[in-house]
């Protein structure tokens, strides 16, 4: 492989990785054409929607190339983003070369996850116990909250291995955890119930797309940014429709 | 107020490992939340609408991520999520949705527009930092006054 293969193949890893792993449009289009700038590319043209990367250069040899790929997972683990950001930084400035930066990422894609699962189904325990605190300023409410949103992504996690639908596992999760907060309101240890709900649905608000979807838009990246907001509705529909149909079992 | 804040602060950090934010970083996060939740709580006292105080909240939030993701040379992503959590009107769209449950059409519709309205002050001002931090390197443009 010549260098500027080398160079695309490089620019498109990291722009999937950051893509896949939740970084804003703009940063995934920045950091692609920066690297390829800092190869020596000149017009330079990329273009990155929620579920796709195109990627077009002209190398110094007066030969264009284009290639596209598509980013079909799509997962929340912010530290693979810093990670990436770090070696773009790190090759633009010239301290990495091509083929350091290639293992670097090769590093990144094959590393697991920053936090092992218990420790992120504990958080989203405390998470939740602590924000419904915030909420209702009840304390009696603190475990029951504890306990539902540690149930919440708990089944998250199970429902996504065996299912691998997003939608339909964030469905059954919202299911899970409310019926253990309607459990526990039958068993008289919930006092106000609002308050339990809502620190058990907490931790699967969809905060990337969200937040991402309003920075794509104010940055002119239109189209991705309706895209993620329609992400982050879809997931909040499936939530909603998941606690009204735990909570008719109290109505029943 | 201050075990409102500890709260806070740890609920923010639980959102940042569940987000997988490296751990070098949580922590910051987790002070921001804490600021979101100190001005988001004390704006209403003062006379200011619930919906005025998520806004500004939103704002500062969003302006300290900005610095400090400038400063640690990280992305801005990194701070902000965490940062806006405290704001979610979780307990507005709860209200609404069991409204809407039981039938209750009219109040329902009226919680949801306050869902809306905060939802949208948020993203007002998470916008409004965003463009501070990106004057004169352009984000769209109305008239091309420069040729």
């Amino acid at each position: 492989m010549g260098i500027p293969e080398k160079t695309m193949s490089l620019c498109l890893t990291s722009g999937k990785l950051l893509l896949r792993y939740g970084a804003e449009t703009y940063r995934v289009e920045e950091t692609m054409y920066r690297m390829a700038k800092a190869a020596g590319m000149h017009n330079i043209n990329t273009f990155v929607t929620l579920t796709g990367i195109f990627l077009s250069f002209r190398t110094e040899e007066e030969q264009d190339l284009m290639q596209m790929i598509r980013v079909r997972e799509r997962y929340q683990d912010l530290s693979k983003v810093t990670a990436v950001n770090q070696v773009s930084r790190e090759f633009t400035h010239s301290i990495l070369s091509i083929e350091e930066a290639v293992d670097k990422l090769a590093d990144i894609k094959k590393a697991s996850m920053n936090y092992p699962v218990w420790l992120i189904n504990l958080a989203s325990g405390i998470g939740g116990a602590a924000f419904s605190y915030l909420i209702g300023d009840s304390f009696i409410d603190i475990f029951p909250a504890f306990i539902g949103g540690l149930i919440t992504t708990l089944t998250l996690v199970l429902y996504q291995k065996f299912l691998n639908v997003k939608f339909f596992a964030e469905f059954l999760a919202a299911v899970s955890g409310v019926l253990a907060a309607v459990g526990l309101e039958t068993g008289g240890l919930v006092q106000n119930m609002d308050q339990v709900v809502i620190g058990t649905l907490i931790p699967l608000v969809p905060g990337v797309p969200l937040t991402n979807s309003v920075r794509d838009l104010m940055s002119g990246d239109l189209m991705a940014g309706v895209a993620r907001g329609a992400e982050a509705a879809v997931t909040s529909l499936s939530i909603a429709a998941g606690t009204v149909v735990s909570l008719s079992v109290l109505y029943f | 107020m201050w075990l409102e804040l500890i709260f806070c602060f740890m609920s923010t950090v639980a959102f940042g490992i569940i987000f997988n934010i490296p751990l070098r970083l949580v922590w910051w996060g987790g002070v921001i939340g804490m600021l979101t939740w100190f001005i988001y709580g004390t704006l209403p006292d003062l006379g200011f609408s619930q919906v005025n105080a998520a806004a500004v909240a939103a704002f500062t939030a969003a302006f300290t991520a900005h610095r400090l993701a400038k400063y640690k040379k990280v992305p801005v992503t990194t701070f902000m999520i965490p940062g806006i959590i405290p704001l979610v009107p979780g307990g507005r769209a709860y209200e609404s949705m069991l409204a809407f449950v039981e039938e209750n059409y009219v109040n329902g519709l009226g919680l949801s527009v306050e869902t809306l309205l905060q939802a949208g002050a948020i993203a007002g001002g998470i916008g409004f930092a965003l463009s501070l931090f990106t004057v004169r390197k352009g984000a769209g443009q109305r008239y091309e006054t420069d040729r």
